[in-house]
Order: structure tokens, then C-alpha cells, then sequence
């Protein structure tokens, strides 16, 4: 069966500065190659500047890669037309970014309305996503993005990437800008979440208790590179500098 | 109250100043600035304001006018040129703040003093004479020679294919054709309403209404079959226009001649003889020519007015 | 007063005038937004061209209107005395505020909701139309509207070249010193862009989005 996710060699030059000989380029991204199968999650791990918001934005193509290849449900995402490859991918950002002119629902049904699904589906689906993620739908299909709070909100973005039933999830530290508490019931909310839904996750974080936490397994990032790639516990016992310098922020 | 002999008064301190006889140090700057006051007040009266109408003639005319005023009695003369249309002119001369202007008799007569429009020239001349030194005590100078009446004016291909040469003529036509005017013609008395109901014209549309300088442009280019223009202006001829004779005589003459403020000419009687010896200077065809060459040629105003008055009274 | 019975004497032509000048403005306004929405919404998707439009756009906004009727009249084609002339200036006018406002509404719009789009796989088209422009609306009528009010203001003008309008009142009661003539043109060239103002004010305020 196809894994959700397989990336080989991935990497992300950025043109440099300079001319002739002197012209280098800076990689954000170096070779870097994981597989996520269908009911796992991978947590990116790293500080800020690791590029593993970099390699999340690699396998949607929100950035095109300088070299390796992706592929998604087994199909070539450089080959698929980018929107294509998009709507096959959920993708959940901090900011959230609901759209504050549409409705609970309209956010919701967005991918499956550019799928031109049947109305009646569109409707029952985004009920049955509104339950999944804790909300009632009776009270907020109806409801504005400004009259929900922080944590409504990003249940709504989560549903709303679940819409329209595709293999590939990605979060980029999505509960990053809620207050702690919330960030708290959101995390176990979506760790018992994680299991039943048997989507591939790709889910950056610099969190490391967050990541153990939901994560089957880590990838942490340094600079660009792979520094380390296993399970929470193969995580934990590590001896490399970076992955004790987490554990100890921990 | 006789002031007191023995205090010197400012205006003697000042004389005294003037003519070297002395006064006490103490009051010589208060008696400085005295002086300057009244030699500014003495400069207000002590030189001629030179108005003139928003076309180009009014503006030679005035030129004409101003550089004849300097050289002949050096007074400082203030040009303030472009005023406006007649009724701008009128209310600043009237109100003082300027002192001359070159008028039309017929103007005057219609649309300043509101009486119906007459063909008889003495009359008008007569009239408005009597008129504006009565009711605003100005006075008119004599007139420089010629008549520039209203050109009811077409395109010279539209006068031979509907043998036009009348403003009569234009009953055939006027139910097919537009009209374009200035807007000072659209309101005057002796303007469009009389023209329309003494000549019995029903264009298809009311006219078109634009600055005046533009509607020769309009004409040339179509945009509008008949205009009223000027007989001197010197873009008829430029471009290939006719103008048709006023048959029924309904306009009155309008001969160009100076309005002066009876104040003015007390105080400089040079000023009168001055323009005199413009009188009777210009004809139609000299007038025309030297719109000619501000219009067509586009030379500078002061330049041309300066040259006729060299040639014309060295 | 001798306004209304100005009014009551000359009711067809006043009509009339009325008309040309709603005339003017409308399709000026039409035309321009034609040009300038697509032409801001262009400018959000090509910074580069930022700075060289809008500062052209500018250019003709700072050029006094009587000049810029006067510089028109020699052209061919969009030139010559009347109302085409009068509508090219009042297009000309009328595109800064609606360029920029235009601009403005669509690249304000949050990063993090055209991000989500994109990521979603929204195309171009479809976030432009289903997501920056309805977000965007409020702030585009915004400038439609300082645009509509210095359009019926600039009309008046329009009348020196011949165009129509209100301004015909206006100048032939600046010919003759007529106060009751001039005013028979302000009043209902104020009464207009007051109307024009307060119901694009109204309408603009709808559509702005709290919060984005």
C-alpha cells in the first residue's frame, strides 16, 4: 500500500548574493528524506531557523524544492498541477487564516466546494467534522470566525483541513498562539484524535513535550539537516548534543 | 485746539528732513517712517491701473494702451490684464481698483446700460458718452477706429454649398446645424436671445456653451456649425472661415475706444492727451493683423504692442 | 427667492443640465473603475509596478483640472472640444483614489487567510474573487467614493470646453456677475456630491469586515 507521504533527498537552495565565483547560495533545507505512513505522525522538531517550517512548505509546494522529490499517496508532487496536489493535502497553519466573511461551515466545506462536491454532502460532512473536532454544529455551522474564541478557531481550521478526506495532513505548530490551557486540551484532544483518523501528519512544533507527546515519531532539524530521526523513546535515550540540549529545555 | 506753537509737529519734523533744515535726532526715525507712509499713499494715487477683458485683443489693446500711458507722461502704470469678461471689467473700474479699460460702445450700451440694441451710431455714442459719466463718472476717450462687431461665423465649404452670406441665410440651415457661443454671448441682451428672435433662428438643439477661445477650434473641426466670433480676430481668415453679414442690422456698433475714471484724469490730465493720439489709429484690417500675429503667430503682447507704437507714432 | 423661481422659469433646461452632468460623472466613474480595479488588483501581484503607476496615477491628480482639459484638446482621437474630452480628464481623476483603494483593500487583506487559501489549493482566480476582493470591498467603495465626490466637483469644469453640465450656470454666471446663475450651478453640484457621498459612505461601511 502507498504511504501517505515519502521524501527523498529534499532540499531548498535560496539564491545567494554575489557574482561569479562569489555567488553563493544558502540552503535552507539539506537532504532531507523521511516517510510517513497512513495512521502516523511525524513531529519536526527544532529552534527557529532549523527549516522545518521550510520543509513543510517543500511537500505542498508553497515553496518549489531545488532538489529531491515528494511523493504524495504515491503520485510525483512535482508532476501533479499544484492546486491538484494541494486539495489532496490538509493543511493547518497558527494563524489559523479562516476566512471572517464565511460561516463555521462555509470555512469548512471550502476544499470540498472547489471540488464541486454535492451540496447535501458538503452539509453532512461538515457536521460530521464539527462533532469530530468538539463543536456542536446546531450552535457554531452558523457562526462568524470573530465570534469564536482562539481555541474554537483552530478546531474549525482542523476540521476544515479534514473537509475533504485527504491522506496527508500538515501542521505548522498549530496551537502555537493559543493560551495554555487551551493548548493543553487541544493537544490531548488531537492526540486521541490522531489514531482513529489513519491520515499520514507531518506536524512542526518547537515543543518538545508537545512532539513527545504526539508524536509516533521525531525528525529534529539543525539547520537545515536530519540531525536525528526515531521514536519518542529512541528520542529520550539519544546521545546527540541537539537532542540533549531539547531534552534538557524539556 | 491750536497745537502748541512750540512742539514741532511731525510733519514739519519731516519737511525738516527732507530739506536738510535739521529737527532733533530723537524723532528722526519716527519721522522716516511718516514720510514713507505718505509717499506710499502719494504712490496709490500717483499711478494709472491698466485693465483689460479675457481675449486677445483686450489684452493688446491694454498693452497698447499702458505702454502709450508710460511713455508719453512716465507715470508707473499696473497692469492687470485678463480680468474677466465685461461685466468683470465694469465692476472693477467702477469700484476703483483700476483706472481704465478699452470698451465697446455697443457693449456699453446693451449690456451695461441695458438699453435694446440700436444700429445708429451716433446715438450709441451719443448715449453711453452721457451715460457713464453721469451714472459712474468715467469717461470715454476717443475710439481707436474701428468696429468689431459679433462675426456670426460658418466654415467657408458650408457658405458655398448653402450660399450663405446673410445671417438670414442661416433660417434654411439653422433646424439641421449646432450652434457653439461664448458664455458672455449666451447671457448679454444684444447676445444669442435678441440674434435668435430678430433673425427668427431655431437651431435643433440649444446651443452648445464653452470658452469662448475655443469655439473657432469647434467650428474648424466640426464639433459646431455656427459661432458667434469676432470680426477683427485673426484666426477667420487662418482657417478658411466666412462671416455673414448682419442684414437686418440687429447688432450695434461696437467701436473700441478707452473708459477712463473722471478721478484719473483730474489727477493726470497727461493721461487724456495721451490716448488721443491713439485715436483713430487702427483700422479693421490693422486690428485684425495684429490679432493675427498673437493668435495665429503667437507672438508675445508686449512685443507687438511695442512695435506698433514705434511705427505708428515715432 | 429668485433661485426658485430661476428653477420654476427654466425647469427642461435645468433638467437637462442635470442630466449631462449625472452623465459625466457616471460614466467617467464606470469607466475608470473598469480601468483602475483590475489595474490595482494587477499592482498586488506586481509590486515593481507599484511605485511607476501609482506615482502616474498622482501626477494626473495634482495637475490642475482646468489645465489638464486644456492639454487634452490638441489630441487626437480622445481629444476635441466636448464631453469625450471632459470624461478621458475625469477617468484620469478619478483613477488614483480607485488604483490605490484597490490596491490597498487587497494586499490588507491577512497574510494568514491568503496563506490557508493557497495552502488549500485555492487558484489565484479563485482567492482574488472568492476571498480578496469580497475582504477587500469595503475599502475599494471607499475610494469609488472620494473619487465619485471630486468627479462631480470637477465636471463643473467640463463646461469650459464645452462639455455640458452644471458648470454651464456656473461660468455664464461668472461671465454676467450673476450670483443667482452661478449659485442655480453650485447648489445641485454640492446637493449631488453630498448625495453621492453620504450613500457610498453608507454602503462602504456595510461591507467592512471587523477584524480580519
Amino acid at each position: 500500500m502507498t504511504k501517505p507521504l515519502e521524501v527523498e533527498g529534499l532540499g531548498y537552495d535560496l539564491p545567494g548574493r554575489g557574482k561569479g565565483e562569489r555567488r553563493k547560495s544558502r540552503s535552507l533545507v539539506r537532504d532531507v528524506s523521511f516517510t510517513v505512513g497512513a495512521g502516523e505522525t511525524l513531529v519536526l522538531l527544532g529552534r527557529s531557523g532549523s527549516g522545518k517550517t521550510t520543509t513543510l512548505k517543500l511537500i505542498n509546494r508553497l515553496l518549489e524544492p531545488t532538489s529531491g522529490e515528494v511523493r504524495v499517496a504515491g503520485e510525483r508532487a512535482a508532476d501533479l498541477p499544484v492546486t491538484r496536489l494541494r486539495r489532496r493535502i490538509g493543511y493547518v497553519i497558527q494563524e489559523v487564516g479562516l476566512f471572517p466573511h464565511f460561516t463555521v461551515e462555509r470555512n469548512v466545506g471550502l476544499v470540498p466546494r472547489l471540488e464541486a462536491w454535492p451540496p447535501a454532502r458538503i452539509a453532512a460532512r461538515v457536521r460530521e467534522l464539527l462533532a469530530l473536532v468538539g463543536l456542536d454544529p446546531d450552535t457554531f455551522a452558523g457562526r462568524y470566525p470573530h465570534e469564536l474564541s482562539g481555541g474554537q478557531r483552530q478546531r474549525v481550521g482542523v476540521a476544515r483541513a479534514l473537509a475533504a478526506d485527504p491522506p496527508l495532513l500538515l501542521l505548522d505548530e498549530p496551537f502555537g498562539a493559543l493560551d495554555p490551557i487551551t493548548r493543553v486540551e487541544l493537544q490531548r484532544e488531537f492526540a486521541a484524535l490522531e489514531g482513529r483518523l489513519g491520515k499520514g501528519m507531518v506536524f512542526v512544533t518547537h515543543d518538545v513535550r508537545e512532539g513527545l507527546l504526539l508524536g509516533s515519531r521525531i525528525g529534529l532539524m539543525l539547520q537545515g539537516r536530519l540531525a536525528f530521526l526515531g521514536t519518542p523513546d529512541e528520542f529520550r535515550r539519544s546521545d546527540h548534543p541537539e537532542v540533549k540540549a531539547f531534552m534538557a529545555a524539556a | 485746539m491750536s497745537p502748541n506753537p512750540l512742539s514741532p509737529s511731525p510733519l514739519r519734523c519731516a519737511q525738516g528732513r527732507l530739506f536738510g533744515r535739521g529737527g532733533t535726532p530723537g524723532r528722526s526715525r519716527w519721522s522716516l517712517g511718516l514720510v514713507a507712509l505718505l509717499l506710499t499713499g502719494c504712490a496709490q494715487r500717483d499711478r494709472i491701473v491698466v485693465g483689460s477683458k479675457n481675449f486677445t485683443e483686450s489684452d493688446l489693446l491694454g498693452e497698447i494702451v499702458a505702454q502709450q500711458i508710460a511713455r508719453r507722461t512716465g507715470l508707473p502704470v499696473e497692469r492687470r490684464f485678463h480680468l474677466g469678461g465685461t461685466f468683470v471689467c465694469h465692476q472693477a473700474i467702477t469700484s476703483g481698483q483700476i483706472d481704465l479699460y478699452v470698451e465697446y460702445t455697443g457693449t456699453a450700451y446693451t449690456a451695461v446700460l441695458k438699453h435694446a440694441p440700436v444700429a445708429d451710431r451716433d446715438s450709441v455714442d451719443r448715449t453711453v458718452a452721457r451715460d457713464y459719466a453721469q451714472r459712474f463718472a468715467l469717461v470715454w476717450g476717443k475710439p481707436f477706429g474701428f468696429n468689431n462687431t459679433f462675426a456670426i461665423t460658418v466654415r467657408r465649404r458650408d457658405a458655398t454649398r448653402y450660399g450663405l452670406t446673410r445671417i438670414s441665410d442661416l433660417t434654411r440651415v439653422a433646424p439641421r446645424w449646432k450652434a457653439g457661443f461664448g458664455y458672455e454671448f449666451l447671457e448679454r441682451a444684444d447676445g444669442f436671445r435678441g440674434l435668435a428672435s430678430v433673425y427668427g433662428l431655431r437651431f435643433a438643439s440649444p446651443p452648445t456653451a464653452m470658452d469662448l477661445g475655443l469655439t473657432y477650434r469647434a467650428l474648424a473641426e466640426g464639433k459646431v456649425d455656427v459661432i458667434a466670433g469676432n470680426s477683427t480676430d485673426g484666426q477667420i481668415q487662418a482657417l478658411d472661415l466666412v462671416v455673414l453679414e448682419d442684414d437686418r442690422h440687429y447688432f450695434p456698433p461696437y467701436e473700441a475706444a478707452p473708459v477712463i475714471r473722471q478721478a484719473a484724469i483730474t489727477r493726470h490730465p497727461g493721461v487724456a492727451a495721451a490716448l488721443d493720439q491713439l485715436a483713430g489709429r487702427i483700422s479693421d484690417a490693422e486690428m485684425r493683423r495684429l490679432n493675427a500675429l498673437a493668435d495665429v503667430e503667437h507672438r508675445d503682447i508686449a512685443t507687438i504692442a511695442r512695435d506698433w507704437l514705434r511705427a505708428s507714432l515715432p | 427667492m429668485r433661485l426658485w423661481e430661476f428653477y420654476a422659469r427654466n425647469s427642461q433646461e435645468v433638467l437637462g443640465l442635470v442630466g449631462q452632468h449625472l452623465y459625466l460623472v457616471a460614466i467617467s466613474t464606470g469607466a475608470a473603475i473598469v480601468i483602475g480595479v483590475p489595474l490595482g488588483v494587477l499592482l498586488t501581484r506586481r509590486p515593481a509596478w507599484r511605485g511607476p503607476v501609482l506615482g502616474m496615477a498622482n501626477v494626473f491628480q495634482t495637475v490642475p483640472s482646468l489645465a489638464l482639459f486644456g492639454f487634452l484638446i490638441p489630441l487626437p482621437f480622445i481629444g476635441g472640444i466636448g464631453a469625450r474630452t471632459a470624461i478621458v480628464a475625469l477617468v484620469l481623476y478619478a483613477l488614483l483614489p480607485i488604483v490605490r483603494n484597490t490596491y490597498e483593500g487587497v494586499a490588507g487583506v491577512d497574510p494568514a487567510v491568503r496563506e490557508a487559501g493557497r495552502g488549500m489549493g485555492m487558484t489565484d482566480w479563485q482567492l482574488l474573487t472568492q476571498v480578496e476582493l469580497p475582504l477587500g470591498f469595503g475599502v475599494i467603495l471607499a475610494g469609488v467614493r472620494v473619487a465619485t465626490v471630486v468627479s462631480v466637483g470637477t465636471a463643473t469644469i467640463a463646461a469650459a470646453i464645452g462639455a455640458g453640465g452644471l458648470g454651464v450656470y456656473i461660468f455664464r454666471g461668472v461671465a454676467v456677475v450673476d450670483d443667482t446663475l452661478i449659485l442655480a450651478g453650485a447648489l445641485p453640484a454640492a446637493l449631488m456630491a453630498l448625495a453621492a457621498d453620504g450613500l457610498l459612505g453608507v454602503a462602504a461601511r456595510r461591507f467592512a469586515w471587523r477584524g480580519k
